[in-house]
């Protein structure tokens, strides 16, 4: 979520130039580490916290989960002689089996009964994935979970995994390189990241619960995370681990267009603020609670370039109630609005 | 005046004198103490991963967070590797640059100084910068011009028998015997340098060729000293970790191959240890390091040992 933060915290000077908001990109689990052990105002991570970390929480505090923008994981590969306007088509299961290092050659019978019109060449697949833990592959791997039978037991989801096959890059830059360097690669990619490196890589559709092939943009991300939104969301107060839009969606069949691997990206942010915080002072429980709202209400058109489609009205509803019950000394923050 | 030669008494320090020394003591001490707490400090943030898979930590072949099973035995394997490959490209090279600077360049002292400063920027150059260097044109190159070829016509024996993929064993071994290049060929230039000429001038008289004075008066003089540089070389290759984790391709696989990825203690720790999700994981992870600091503990006690004893009976010492 490095493109898009950084795309805030610079839009966000230009309206406040007087607050300084610092992102470090240091990975999921660490922002949640940090604002555990409260050295971060706030911590944003692209998966929930799971129940162990929940516990490893400050007694008596209560962490916010905001959703403040949604991505996608696309399947993205480099397959020389295979057209850049061509988009070869996925389903979980064959990714899965890709990924488990059953399929090992490109036109393997099952890659092949997806896309019959393309010619794919009779070459191994070298399988490409994040070395460093990350939300990107928690989405990925938890729609492989619910894909493939054996991935859940053999493998599992989480932010880092037991990857059978393949090799490991660091960060999506370093998955977006690997890919790019490696020719008949594969290795799932943040959107974000194949939309400002289209050189290269290309990146294929994945089928959803309703039959269809679709390949990612805006409106079907959009889509579904509306839907998953409509199969309910926690409370803002309570624990999110095992949320996710991709299994809420997984089994939706009514919504024709959705993109089955979305994924929220969540800002954390403790609900009763006080120095006990690390020393969190009333100026910067202010500003945090107000970068936040902006973000959810004004900020979310900075996204769209770059391939984060804009929250839906009921998330940012939800997001402005949680804000409001932010307080700092007992004190509501957000107080008269 | 021999007898008042031997006869030093011990002058009382006072003042400035007993304060340097307790300051220069409390320094030498600190330095030893801290090499101990951290000894400490990490057998006991490790305590709980210790507990829960004792001896089998070392032997276990399968990392894997979700199910919480543990094993160290790929990245103690890959870090073996990867240094060994380094020392035995790097270390000829160095010793090679090393003859050469401090040998053959004796007449023409402005190219063995120029030459000399290049080498030791070499080691100017930051570790990830390598890493970057590595990813995007060593890897590439390797696949292309060296692993390809190695795998298509010696593909039958074990050593080249997997796919080249460029992000391996070999390419991780060639950056680092890139860094360890400046660091030894440093070393044992002024090992060479500190060579008394009159070795060489005996050997010069009993009518040797110049490469016969280098190979029998020289080196073997040098010996101990070049054998110090190259551990030196290999702690540096053991710790390395940026330039290692771009190009290894970060895989616990154990494999004969040298084309085959892998992975090493120091990649794992700079790739996972801030995404641990929980109490066990993160103790695995403190565990990996305590295995990193011990082996490097061994290796050095092991090259110290080796080295006492080829110099033992002679006047050299290291």
């Amino acid at each position: 979520m490095f493109p898009i933060m950084s795309a805030w915290t610079f839009a966000y000077t230009q309206v406040q130039p007087n607050i300084q908001v610092n992102y470090a990109s240091i990975g999921s689990g660490a922002g949640i580490a940090q604002i555990t052990a409260g050295t971060l105002n706030c911590g944003a991570s692209d998966a929930p916290l799971s129940a162990a970390q929940y516990s490893a929480l400050p007694a008596g505090s209560t962490l916010l989960t905001i959703p403040e923008s949604s991505s996608a994981v696309v399947p993205a590969y480099n397959i020389p002689g295979i057209a850049s306007t061509t988009h070869l088509n996925f389903t979980g299961n064959v990714l899965a089996e890709i990924f488990l290092g059953n399929i090992t050659l490109w036109n393997d019978p099952a890659i092949v009964a997806l896309n019959p019109h393309v010619s794919l060449p009779a070459q191994a697949i070298t399988v490409v994935h994040r070395s460093d833990g990350s939300g990107t592959m928690y989405t990925f791997t938890n729609y492989l979970s619910d894909s493939n039978a054996v991935w859940k037991t053999k493998v599992g989801y989480a932010t880092s995994v037991n990857w059978p096959t393949g090799i490991g890059c660091k960060g999506n830059e370093g998955v977006a390189g690997c890919i790019a360097n490696n020719q008949y690669s594969i290795g799932p990619l943040e959107i974000a990241y194949q939309i400002t490196n289209p050189g290269a890589i290309n990146y294929g559709a994945v089928q959803n619960k309703a039959g269809n092939y679709i390949l990612a943009n805006l409106t079907n991300i959009a889509e579904a995370v509306n839907a998953g939104v409509k199969a309910g969301l926690p409370a803002s107060n309570a624990h999110w681990t095992g949320f996710s839009i991709v299994n809420n969606i997984f089994n939706d069949s009514a919504d024709a267009h959705i993109y089955p691997i979305t994924t929220f990206t969540y800002l954390l942010v403790y609900q009763n603020l006080s120095a006990s915080y690390a020393g969190t002072t009333q100026p910067q429980a202010i500003g945090t609670v107000n970068f936040i709202s902006w973000v959810v209400n004004h900020g979310q058109s900075a996204g769209v370039k770059i391939g984060y489609p804009p929250l839906p009205a009921s998330v940012v509803a939800i997001d402005n109630t949680a804000l409001a019950s932010v307080t700092y000394n007992g004190t509501p923050i957000l107080s008269g609005s | 005046m021999a007898l008042e030669a031997k006869a030093r008494p011990r002058a009382r320090l006072s003042g400035g004198d007993l304060f340097l020394r307790l300051l220069v003591a409390a320094a030498a001490v600190g330095v030893a103490a801290l090499l101990v707490a951290l000894g400490v400090e990490l057998a006991y943030n490790s305590q709980l991963s210790l507990a829960t898979y004792g001896f089998g930590f070392l032997t276990g072949t399968v990392w894997d967070p979700v199910h919480l099973v543990f094993g160290a035995l790929p990245f103690i394997f890959g870090t073996l590797v990867t240094s060994a490959l380094a020392l035995l490209i790097g270390i000829p090279i160095s010793l090679g640059v090393a003859i050469f600077l401090s040998e053959k360049a004796k007449e023409r002292r402005a190219l063995a100084s120029s030459l000399g400063s290049l080498v030791e920027l070499l080691a100017a150059v930051p570790s990830v910068i390598y890493g970057l260097w590595g990813l995007f044109v060593l890897a590439p190159f390797m696949k292309t011009y060296v692993e390809t070829p190695l795998h298509a016509y010696l593909g039958f024996l074990p050593l080249f028998s997997t796919t080249p993929i460029g992000t391996d064993f070999l390419t991780a071994g060639v950056i680092l015997a890139i860094m360890i290049i400046p660091t030894a060929t440093a070393v044992s230039r002024d090992i060479l340098n500190a060579v008394p000429n009159s070795q060489r001038e005996a050997m010069y008289s009993l009518g040797a060729t110049d490469w016969e004075v280098t190979r029998k008066a020289v080196l073997p003089y040098a010996r101990s000293g070049i054998f110090g540089a190259t551990i030196l070389g290999l702690g540096r290759a053991v710790g390395e970790t940026m330039a290692v984790t771009m190009v290894i391709g970060n895989a616990p696989v154990i494999s004969a191959s040298l084309l085959s990825e892998g992975y090493t203690l120091t990649s794992l720790i700079v790739n996972q240890f801030n995404e641990t999700t929980s109490p066990l994981y993160a103790s695995a992870m403190v565990e990996i390091g305590l295995v990193l600091f011990g082996l490097a503990l061994i290796i050095n006690l092991f090259a110290r040992a080796l080295i006492w004893r080829m110099t033992r009976g002679t006047k050299f010492r290291v």
